[in-house]
């Protein structure tokens, strides 16, 4: 059965907030998230002892800390016992799991938050590790040049030019000027990005995402309960994720059949958006992404900056989802989609489609 | 500290540098041991998925997941580029030390890209459906690396000819992640406070909890803790609990004989100081309600730059034993 027709469309993000994106953050994880957690319960307009459930997203392996997420937990204030859960993946799959277990009822209000620090390491060490550990880690595949490798197969295939990847920059930086909580902003001229020298050819450094720290969390609640607490919740009409094969050798690299089939099963029908968010963490990525949605060319994607702005590994993910419901929210948008990826080469994506009344 | 926005998230000023190792030993299967096999035989081999042949094989379908039968094909050792990233400064990860492509190559026979490398001499030697062939390294253990590079043409390098070997069952992988991590303003506290001789905590001004003082914030509350909250702690307490450990001597342990770690409920406040080394005590003769005090490094053993911080341990005060039965239940 597909998850959004069980009374999925009964709940609704209610408050959130986010950490500023920054290059070095001096501050723990945990002390990321104390504040973050705290803001997103306070614009919920709710006690800490409303949450009936908890779910984080994080990676231990970007600080190197064992068991950090446990320590993350301590920004929910878990005593006396929550009731709480973690999955080793973006905060969007740890809102995913919230959702589903809002769904069974019992519970009106839950939280689910991300958090990610690049900082302390080398990503080109750190993503190698999530490579099958025979046939691609031990080449030190870092992930720069496996989006290398895919842009130049998308080149290939003559779905899109160097030119549409510095266009997807600019487009980025300009948006991200109005996002405060973005790294990387401004006016850039898309020849001038075509001048700069190749990093992994066909990739420039500015087709490559920043490295950030930052923090995420959103408040959900159900039906009536979300009425209550917000003027204009964001209604989660559908969520959904799919996988692909983990070797880029066996897949279409150039296309995301599971973001496709992501899109259709959270109910996304091809009619009007007023805001997408795509995880598009290399710009020939956004391309891949609106082909397999299939979204027009006037569709308004990643008015935030998205993660070429700024790249929270694991809290990214959620960010985009934060974007576009805080855009339903505030009322200056209807109907939204959001995305977020996990895996080499868009290996996994998950869609959520938001709406307001 | 600077901060750099309204949040004020601040910007790391000193870190500290720890590199962890991953000495992975990995056991290969019925597929991918049989590949690696013919690599250290300077051949490649593929798996029969239906109508498709995958390589490198998989011991599941990729599409439906279902088991494939162990129905292997020879392929390449010739193949062709599917797709490249050139990589102009690689870095220690990498597996040459010039600059190389990363690519996609369908071996003749595949119906599937391996993922390698391909050792040109210049980047205008790269183009997408070139043809390559792979150059074997000397020394082959039946690893992905055992094939050097690819390089143009269509014949293989080989070497030492491809005489079989014993069948290849267990791979080593070794991984390394280096992470430089920020010392907190609180941390640097801490370690001032034990050069001084002084043990202190941090009072949450909510519940009253002390923490040690390198932490940021109250778990519970969810309050930050700062140098406002700073409180001096006793140097003296009680054994609420222990665990005698014998060292197993993987990397990076020093200890060689059977030591303790104790739990010390601090005099006066409610606080226990966990995993505490006890000094000049036999393991024989460690015990719950043992009366205890600090050791602070004398001056030689404060110039001794390898120890980790001036608090050496806790040492019997010589007090009769708190007989307290409740005082076990106080591990934390
Ligand atoms: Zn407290």
């Amino acid at each position: 059965m597909a998850a959004n027709d069980r009374g999925a469309t009964d709940i609704a993000i209610v408050g959130f907030a986010q950490s500023q994106s920054v290059r070095d953050a001096a501050p723990s994880e945990v002390q990321l998230l104390v504040p973050v957690v705290a803001d997103a319960i306070t614009a919920a307009g709710i006690e800490r002892s409303d949450i009936g459930f908890t779910c984080a997203g994080s990676c231990d392996y970007l600080t190197g800390g064992p068991f950090a997420f446990v320590s993350n937990l301590e920004a929910a204030g878990a005593w006396p016992p929550i009731s709480e859960s973690h999955v080793e993946a973006d905060g969007a799959w740890a809102m995913y799991e919230a959702w589903m277990r809002l769904q069974e009822g019992d519970i009106d209000v839950a939280l689910a938050f991300g958090s990610g620090k690049s900082s302390p390491s080398n990503p080109a060490e750190v993503w190698a590790q999530q490579l099958d550990p025979y046939y691609l880690a031990p080449l030190g595949v870092d992930p720069v040049s496996l989006a290398g490798i895919q842009a130049q197969a998308l080149i290939d295939a003559g779905k899109a030019t160097e030119r549409d990847f510095a266009t997807v920059v600019a487009d980025s930086r300009r948006n991200a000027k109005s996002n405060p909580n973005a790294q990387l902003s401004g006016d850039y001229d898309v020849d001038a990005l075509l001048a700069e020298p190749y990093y992994r050819r066909p990739l420039r450094k500015h087709d490559v995402p920043p490295i950030s720290d930052a923090a995420v969390a959103v408040i959900m609640a159900r039906g009536d309960k979300a009425r209550e607490l917000c003027e204009r919740p964001a209604w989660i009409r559908g969520m959904d994720h799919r996988i692909e094969a983990h070797q880029p050798g066996l897949r279409d690299i150039t296309s995301s059949a599971s973001t496709t089939l992501a899109a259709r099963k959270a109910g996304y029908d091809g009619g009007p958006l007023d805001v997408v968010e795509l995880s598009s963490t290399f710009s020939p990525q956004e391309i891949i992404l609106k082909n397999a949605i299939g979204l027009g060319a006037g569709v308004n994607v990643n008015p935030s900056g998205g993660p070429l702005a700024a790249n929270p590994i694991m809290a990214v993910g959620l960010i985009r989802i934060v974007e576009a419901a805080s855009r339903i929210i505030d009322g200056t948008a209807n109907r939204a989609l959001a995305h977020a990826t996990s895996g080499p080469l868009l290996q996994q994506n998950l869609v959520c489609l938001l709406e307001g009344e | 500290m600077r901060t750099s926005h309204e949040r004020g998230i601040a910007e790391v000023t000193i870190t500290v540098e720890s590199t962890i190792k991953f000495p992975y030993k990995r056991s290969l299967g019925p597929v991918i041991g049989p590949f690696m096999t013919a690599l250290a035989e300077q051949r490649f081999i593929a798996i029969r998925s239906g109508s498709r042949v995958i390589c490198p094989p998989l011991e599941w379908d990729p599409e439906t997941a279902a088991e494939l039968p162990r129905d292997f094909v020879d392929v390449g050792p010739a193949g062709t580029v599917c797709t490249w990233s050139w990589v102009s400064r690689p870095t220690e990860q990498h597996p040459l030390d010039r600059p190389f492509a990363f690519a996609l190559i369908k071996l003749d026979g595949a119906d599937t890209a391996l993922t390698h490398v391909v050792d040109v001499e210049s980047i205008d030697q790269m183009s997408t459906g070139m043809r390559v062939a792979p150059r074997w390294r000397a020394e082959r253990l039946g690893h992905i690396t055992d094939v050097e590079a690819f390089v143009p043409g269509e014949e293989a390098i080989t070497v030492n000819g491809g005489v079989p070997g014993e069948p290849v069952t267990m791979m080593s992988y070794d991984a390394s992640i280096t992470y430089k991590i920020p010392v907190s303003d609180n941390t640097i506290k801490a370690h001032e406070a034990t050069a001084q001789g002084r043990l202190v905590g941090l009072k949450c001004p909510v519940c009253e909890r002390i923490y040690a003082r390198d932490r940021g914030f109250c778990p519970i509350d969810t309050v930050e803790l700062t140098d406002d909250h700073e409180v001096e702690l006793p140097q003296r307490g009680v054994v609420t609990s222990y665990t005698i450990i014998t060292p197993v001597q993987y990397p990076g342990q020093t200890e060689t004989e059977p030591f303790s770690r104790v739990m010390v409920l601090i005099d006066e406040i409610d606080v226990v100081m966990m995993y505490q080394p006890l000094v000049d005590v036999p393991v024989e003769d460690v015990r719950i309600g043992m009366r205890v005090a600090v050791v602070w490094a004398s001056e030689a053993e404060k110039a001794d730059a390898g120890r980790p911080g001036n608090l050496v341990g806790w040492m019997p005060t010589g007090e009769p034993d708190n007989t307290d039965p409740s005082l076990a239940n106080r591990i934390m």
